[in-house]
C-alpha cells in the first residue's frame, strides 16, 4: 500500500473511533444537539406567533449557531482533556500522521453538527418554512463546512490550555460569537459599534453567507465575506500548528 | 498462547537501530541531558537507570519523537523520529499515558494496530499483554494494573522493531510483572531492540543485557550488566554507626558511603580492612551486615562517586 492510501486508511479508522469515543459520550453531544433545536423552537418558532419568515431568517444563523458547539467545545475542551489526559502524547509517539486525528476530529464535529442541524430543519419544515430543496442542501452543508474555522479556533484553546481552562474560554468564545455575530438576534436590532465589531468574527460572515444561502434577505459582499473566513481560518491554523510545536517541546 | 517467537526477521543482533549523538537538552530551563551519547542495538534490552532528573524520560520523549535536541542528532531507524514514518517501526510505553473513555480495550488495541504496516493480529497483542478477557471492557474502566498492560499492547501491536518501554511495570501485581518479563524478554529474541527505564533494579537485573547508568544528564557507567554490578564494588557493609559520612569515607577500601534510614552503607572493596577500622574508631558501631553488593548498591556508588567528583570540581 502507498503511503497515501495508508494515510487514508488510518484517517478513516481514526474517524471511526473518535466518532464511536464522542457518541458513547452523550454529557458531550446532547446539549450540544439540544439546545439549538430548543432555541430555534423557542426563538425561530414559538415566540414569533409562526411568522415563517422569521423561522427561515433564524434557521439560517441557526445552521452556524449548530457547528459552533461542537466544532469549538470538541477541539477545545474535547484536546484539552485528550491531552491532559496524555492520550495526544500516545499518538504522538505512533507513527499516525497528526493529519489524520485532526480530521477524525473534524469528521465527529461535523456528525453531531449534522444531527443538529437535521433537528432543527425538521422543527423548520413543521412550522411550513418553505425553500427550494437546493437552498437546505446547501445551508446544511455550509453548516457543516462551518465546522473547520471554528475547529481551528477551538484546536487553539485544546493545545494550549487546560480542561477547566478550555472549556471556560471555549465557552467564552461561543457565546460572543453567537451573540455578537448576529446568530441569534439580527445585526440590524443591534447598536452600531456591534455591526463593526462583526466583521473581526467568523460567525458574522458564515452567518451572512448561509443568509445568502437562504435567500430571505439580499446578501452582498459574498467575495469578501468568504476572504475574510479563509482568513480567520488560515490565521487559527498556523497558531494551532505552533501550539502542536511548543506542545511537544 | 500465541505464538512467542515470530519469524519475522529484523536484522542481525547488534545491528544499530537507534542513536543519540552528542545530544544536549533543556527542559524547563534545567539541562536535562549532557553531550549525551547512546547507540541502542537489535536484539539488546538495555536498561536506563538512575535518580529522578537524571534524564531518562528526556531520552525517552527523543527517541519517540515527543521534542528534538538543543544540540546533537537523535537517529531512529536512520531518520529523524519526528517524522511519523521512521517511527513506523517504534513500539512506544509512556509512563504517564492516558485512555480514551469511549473505547473498549479491543477497539482501542485495533486502531492502534491500524497505524502499522504488519501489525500482529490482535488476539496475539491481547494475549501477550496479559488482556484475555477484558477485550469488551471499556479503556476507562480498567484497573490501573490493566491499564499499564493496555499500554504494553499499544507498544507491541505494530511488531515493532525497537521497542521502548518508560517504567513498564509500575502498579503491575507479581503475576502481571512476569507475563510482561516474558513478553519483553521474547520480543528481545525476535531481533527487538529494548530500551527500559525503570526504578526497580531487580527489574533491570532480571530482564537488561546491557545497564546504562545516568546521572545529571551524563551516562557514569554503561556495560553489560554483570560487568557494571561487579566494577562497581566487591561487598556492601551496612551497619549502624555515629561517624561522619567523610571518616567513613576516608576508612581502607571504602569506595562509596550513602544512608539506607538510620543506617550507613559502605562500598568496599577490601570488606576485612573497612570492617577493622570500623570497630577501632566506633566502640558503639552496631547493626553491622556483609553482604555482596547488588545493583542497586552499585547504583549508589556510581551516583555517590559521580556527586564526589561534582562537589571536588
Amino acid at each position: 500500500m502507498n503511503s497515501l492510501a495508508r494515510t487514508l486508511a488510518i484517517t478513516v479508522r481514526e474517524t471511526r473511533a473518535t466518532l464511536l469515543s464522542v457518541l458513547r459520550t452523550p454529557q458531550f453531544w446532547l446539549p450540544t444537539i439540544v439546545l439549538p433545536v430548543g432555541f430555534y423552537a423557542m426563538f425561530g418558532v414559538a415566540l414569533p406567533h409562526g411568522d415563517p419568515k422569521a423561522a427561515q431568517y433564524l434557521l439560517a444563523t441557526y445552521a452556524i449557531f449548530a457547528a459552533a458547539g461542537p466544532a469549538l467545545f470538541g477541539f477545545g475542551a474535547g484536546v484539552a482533556a485528550e491531552r491532559e489526559a496524555g492520550l495526544i502524547a500516545l499518538k504522538r509517539v505512533s507513527p499516525m500522521p497528526i493529519g489524520a486525528t485532526i480530521a477524525a476530529r473534524l469528521a465527529a464535529s461535523m456528525a453531531v453538527t449534522a444531527m443538529s442541524l437535521a433537528l432543527i430543519m425538521a422543527v423548520a419544515v413543521a412550522d411550513a418554512v418553505a425553500m427550494p430543496a437546493w437552498r437546505w442542501v446547501a445551508i446544511f452543508l455550509l453548516g457543516a463546512a462551518a465546522c473547520i474555522p471554528f475547529g481551528l479556533i477551538g484546536l487553539n484553546l485544546g493545545l494550549r490550555l487546560g480542561t477547566q481552562g478550555a472549556t471556560a474560554a471555549a465557552n467564552g468564545l461561543f457565546l460572543g460569537f453567537c451573540m455578537l455575530g448576529g446568530l441569534w438576534v439580527p445585526l440590524s436590532q443591534m447598536p452600531g459599534w456591534i455591526t463593526t465589531l462583526a466583521w473581526s468574527l467568523p460567525s458574522f460572515h458564515l452567518g451572512q453567507l448561509s443568509l445568502g444561502l437562504s435567500g430571505i434577505v439580499p446578501v452582498h459582499d459574498i467575495a469578501a465575506h468568504i476572504a475574510v473566513i479563509a482568513a480567520i481560518s488560515l490565521l487559527a491554523g498556523v497558531g494551532a500548528w505552533a501550539g502542536w510545536r511548543h506542545d511537544a517541546a | 498462547m500465541p505464538e512467542l517467537v515470530s519469524s519475522k526477521f529484523i536484522g542481525p543482533v547488534g545491528l544499530s537501530i537507534a542513536q543519540l549523538l552528542g545530544v544536549t537538552k533543556h527542559r524547563r530551563s534545567t539541562l536535562a541531558l549532557d553531550r549525551l551519547t547512546l547507540d541502542l542495538a537489535a536484539g539488546q534490552i538495555t536498561a536506563l537507570l538512575g535518580p529522578n532528573g537524571a534524564g531518562k524520560s528526556t531520552i525517552v520523549a527523543l527517541l519517540s519523537g515527543q521534542t528534538a535536541p538543543d544540540a546533537g542528532t537523535v537517529r531512529l531507524f536512520g531518520g529523524d523520529p519526528q517524522r511519523p514514518a521512521c517511527r513506523a517501526r517504534l513500539g512506544v510505553m509512556l509512563q504517564e499515558a492516558g485512555m480514551p473513555r469511549g473505547l473498549t480495550v479491543a477497539e482501542q488495541v485495533a486502531l492502534f494496530s491500524g497505524y502499522y504496516a504488519q501489525p500482529r493480529s490482535l488476539a496475539d497483542s491481547i494475549a501477550l499483554a496479559g488482556l484475555a478477557g477484558l477485550e469488551r471492557r471499556r479503556c476507562s474502566a480498567l484497573s490501573g494494573g490493566q491499564q499499564r498492560r493496555l499500554h504494553f499492547a499499544l507498544a507491541i501491536c505494530g511488531q515493532p522493531d525497537f521497542l521502548v518501554l518508560d517504567e513498564p511495570s509500575t502498579g503491575m501485581d507479581t503475576d502481571a510483572r512476569r507475563m510482561l518479563w516474558a513478553a519483553i524478554r521474547a520480543e528481545a529474541a525476535r531481533g527487538v531492540a529494548v530500551l527500559l527505564t525503570t526504578h526497580q533494579l531487580d527489574e533491570a537485573e532480571a530482564l537488561a543485557d546491557r545497564v546504562v547508568v545516568l546521572d545529571r544528564g551524563r551516562v557514569i557507567a554503561d556495560g553489560p550488566t554483570q560487568t557494571v554490578k561487579a566494577g562497581a564494588a566487591a561487598s556492601a557493609l551496612r551497619c549502624r554507626t555515629a561517624l561522619s559520612a567523610e571518616t567513613l569515607r576516608s576508612m581502607p577500601g571504602v569506595v562509596s558511603v550513602t544512608s539506607e534510614g538510620s543506617r550507613s552503607v559502605l562500598l568496599t572493596t577490601a570488606p576485612q580492612a573497612t570492617l577493622r577500622a570500623l570497630l577501632a574508631s566506633d566502640d558503639a558501631v552496631d547493626d553491622i551486615a556483609l553482604s555482596g553488593a547488588t545493583l542497586a548498591d552499585a547504583m549508589s556508588r556510581l551516583i555517590d562517586t559521580s556527586t564526589q567528583k561534582e562537589l571536588a570540581a
